[in-house]
């Protein structure tokens, strides 16, 4: 057993703690968000939130929660699957550059 | 029933890697008694019907660990389980699943173990002088010892790691044995070797590939609960790494004038 292969940080260098409490942080924003974002939608009383200019905001917010929130789990579930670290590396840097291209067009385009 | 012995069905997995291309299921069948333990039914065969069977054991009271295996689907001790406990007339007996079978019941616990020394697992502290030289001995309050001292009665039978689901996956996980051994030193109010360990329990592999299945509470025979030490290593990991909040220790050192002079 290499330690070196247990300790792999990835290619972002960020701890794994700070990447799980992230994690955490945009499931409980999501929640919020995307229940502002439906309730906006489905309640008439509440259909004013819509014109509000923080509302595009909010919508900005649910967009990268839910970006990093699944794009990590997908590392997660690959990280157990395939425990290799230069196959860890690879896909850590696709999956950044897959959620930023996401995140760009889909603010820019479709929001 | 007569004189109060049962007859049992036991099915048991049989492999040897350096022979065998697959294992097989042998069958023998035994008259039981209540005080009967699977330890005592392998000893058995192997003494009166088949010496070739091959059992890791040694204390016969669950205190070393050596024992673990698969009985009726579930991780057991085996010097610890009563067959008419389980209640079934057939009982297979298998060997714990995500460690290599070196042969028959007995597996290769070296992955545990190295993974259990990239842990440090011993008290590290920063005065040197003290440790080389001791004057005293270090204080712990009760409470203090309550921090740590249900995951102290880890025995190393290795039960968690074999249930855990992660490690069935992911080779490279730290297991919950070698954790809970992270986090028992981690608590422990004269260790100061937190950062010391923080490259490996929070790393990719570690601490937080758990899932909380919790399986490996539900098979540990101490009642250690590794899935709970687990989830407070998380905690202390997040502290530390993102609040560089680490829990201040003030060891108070009892003096004994001759502890200098006797060997260690």
């Amino acid at each position: 057993m290499d330690a070196d292969r247990v300790r792999s940080v990835g290619v972002v260098g960020m701890r794994e703690s700070v990447k799980m409490l992230l994690h955490y942080i945009a499931g409980v924003t999501i929640l919020v968000t995307g229940a502002i974002h439906i309730m906006s939608g489905h309640f008439k009383t509440l259909g004013l939130i819509k014109t509000w200019d923080l509302y595009s905001v909010n919508k900005i917010i649910f967009l990268a929660a839910v970006l990093y929130h699944a794009l990590n789990g997908v590392r997660v579930i690959l990280t157990e699957l395939i425990p290799r670290r230069g196959f860890s590396d690879v896909m850590n840097t696709v999956l950044i550059i897959l959620g930023l291209s996401l995140f760009v067009y889909v603010s820019l385009f479709v929001l | 029933m007569k004189n109060n012995t049962v007859k049992i069905k036991f099915r048991i997995f049989r492999f040897n890697p350096s022979v065998d291309s697959s294992g097989r299921w042998d069958e023998y069948e035994l008259e039981v008694d209540k005080s009967t333990t699977i330890l005592d039914v392998l000893l058995r065969i192997k003494e009166a019907i088949d010496p070739t069977l091959a059992v890791r054991y040694s204390c016969r009271q669950a205190v070393c660990g050596s024992c673990g295996m698969i009985v009726n689907g579930k991780q057991r001790l085996a010097c610890f389980t009563r067959v008419l406990e389980l209640n079934s007339s057939i009982v297979t007996i298998e060997p714990l699943r995500n460690l290599p079978i070196i042969r028959d019941l007995v597996t290769d616990f070296s992955d545990l173990f190295k993974k259990e020394r990239m842990v440090k697992p011993y008290v590290i502290r920063s005065d040197v002088e003290e440790i080389t030289k001791p004057t005293g001995m270090y204080l712990q309050r009760p409470e203090e010892l309550l921090e740590y001292l249900q995951f102290a009665d880890c025995i190393e039978c290795g039960l968690c790691s074999s249930a855990c689901p992660t490690y069935s996956t992911d080779p490279l996980f730290l297991t919950p044995m070698v954790l809970n051994k992270a986090y028992r030193f981690t608590a422990d109010s004269r260790d100061m070797g937190l950062y010391d360990r923080f490259s490996i329990i929070d790393s990719e592999h570690g601490c937080w590939r758990c899932h909380f299945a919790a399986a490996c509470s539900s098979v540990c025979p101490k009642g250690v609960d590794p899935a709970k030490s687990i989830q407070l290593l998380k905690k202390v990991t997040i502290s530390a790494s993102i609040f560089n909040r680490v829990k201040k220790r003030r060891v108070e050192l009892a003096l004994r004038p001759h502890a200098a002079e006797s060997p260690i």
